[in-house]
């Protein structure tokens, strides 16, 4: 799967205070902030959209485009704002069903794709399916090792080693790395 | 960004965690004690991330949203909404001029971060007609660490820490009219991350119309984002205490401003009706 029409990057104007490309990103990323927002909080969502995006106005000049493009590092801020907000409000998620097995978007065929999305998503296929389960509703919804236990029936710990191996996999594959053996 | 490719499984397992919860101050020294600088790996992170690009079915975001989150986070150019009712904006290009006119939050020197008290509320509170308190109203007391009861009220709450030796900072009123008269105190605790708000003489508000909201100045965040205290009511004009809900650690409070919004809060406050302040001498 080859991604990737080149963008402007932007990230670097808006570090520099540009407002003309702030207003660009939220054209070309609010459709993702948004998305991920939703499976997080659906509830909240709009409020967590706006402190996404003023975390990544502020954040902005720490981007660095040798380490992840700009679509994952929005998708890391936007991450960490949510699991910030559930932190604060120490509430139990609201996500979308987790009954089904997690879809893998079309990397590589919308503007928010990345080079890193594609290669995650062909780590994730790799992965045996209860640990792709276990690490999309980790890594995507937020939810503890022990909500995750609960809603799936495993024990907890192989939530936890599902976890633990299901990124260590992920990030060996964006690293090019050989994964040690578990 | 320093990545480890090979390292210690314990610290392995704590950049783990670290992507997907905050990690306790017992495992931050873990992990430094390991000789992993969490704060320059951050591998994990972008592996969740990437994770989390790859399984997000992507969807618009609905347009009247849009259009809310342009008027109040105040980041984009004054011509965003038109170009949000284009089907398809043009992509930027390097030689499109900046943005002619600034966002409606008053300009912050931002070289300042984090070394002043907030000018800019404070100047927008000196132009509503008020002196900052200077002291007067505060007391201190040792903090006892006492725990709160989790079924206390919220009067006895506040008694509690300060009965712990948090200090107790008296509000001053501006000119709104919402504040004509009030006095009360705030009791914020930065090691607990808990306070509450006393108000005497406050007008009651309708929230259907409007509410009150806490904005906290942080030394440690940028000051033209005080951090979210919270949005509440008034309903008396009586003693009314409130708690705070500060949506994001507050590492070191520097003022405390309510101000006047429309239902439901602002994320980035134009600062227009601010009523009442409370910072440290």
């Amino acid at each position: 799967m080859e991604p990737l029409a080149v963008q402007e990057p932007l990230l670097a104007r808006i570090a520099a205070g540009d407002r003309v490309a702030m207003r660009e990103c939220l054209t070309r990323y609010s459709g993702l902030v948004w998305s991920i927002a939703r499976r997080f909080e659906l509830g909240d969502a709009e409020d967590a959209v706006q402190e996404i995006f003023l975390d990544l106005w502020k954040s902005a000049a720490r981007y660095d485009g040798n380490v992840a493009s700009e679509s994952v590092f929005i998708a890391m801020i936007a991450r960490r704002r949510l699991i910030d907000r559930r932190r604060m409000r120490g509430r139990r998620p609201v996500t979308e069903s987790i009954a089904d097995e997690p879809q893998v978007a079309a990397a590589g065929s919308s503007p928010e794709a990345s080079a890193e999305a594609s290669q995650a998503a062909r780590a994730l296929d790799r992965l045996k399916p209860d640990q792709r389960r276990v690490l999309v509703l980790s890594a995507c919804h937020g939810m503890s090792h022990g909500e995750i236990a609960e809603a799936t029936g495993l024990p907890l710990g192989t939530v936890k080693a599902h976890v633990r191996r299901g990124l260590i996999s992920i990030r060996a594959a964006l690293l090019g790395v050989q994964e040690e053996p578990a | 960004m320093k990545t480890h490719v090979m390292m210690h499984p314990r610290a392995e397992e704590l950049l783990v965690e670290r992507a997907l919860r905050p990690l306790s101050d017992a495992e931050q020294a873990e992990l430094a004690s390991l000789g992993v600088d969490a704060d320059a790996d951050d591998s994990f992170d972008v592996a969740a991330a990437a994770v989390m690009v790859a399984t997000t079915r992507v969807e618009p975001m609905p347009a009247d949203m849009l259009d809310r989150l342009a008027e109040r986070t105040g980041l984009v150019a004054p011509d965003f909404r038109r170009t949000l009712a284009g089907v398809a904006p043009p992509i930027a290009t390097a030689s499109q001029p900046a943005a002619p006119t600034p966002a409606p939050v008053i300009p912050i020197d931002r070289a300042r971060k984090g070394r002043r008290v907030s000018a800019a509320w404070v100047a927008a509170a000196a132009a509503a007609g008020i002196v900052l308190a200077t002291g007067a109203g505060m007391y201190l007391r040792r903090d006892a660490g006492t725990p709160t009861t989790p079924t206390a009220t919220p009067a006895e709450a506040r008694a509690e820490l300060l009965g712990g030796g948090t200090r107790a900072l008296a509000w001053t009123a501006t000119a709104d009219a919402t504040a004509k008269g009030a006095t009360g105190d705030v009791v914020w605790s930065d090691a607990k991350q808990r306070g509450y708000m006393r108000f005497v003489g406050l007008a009651a508000n309708d929230p259907k119309a409007w509410q009150y909201q806490l904005w906290i100045f942080d030394r440690t965040r940028d000051e033209a984002f005080p951090v979210d205290g919270g949005v509440f009511d008034v309903s008396s004009t009586g003693e009314v205490i409130v708690p705070i809900s500060a949506k994001l650690h507050v590492d070191q409070a520097t003022l405390f401003a309510v101000t006047v919004e429309r239902p439901g809060g602002v994320v980035v406050s134009k600062r227009e009706r601010i009523v009442v302040t409370a910072k440290p001498s």
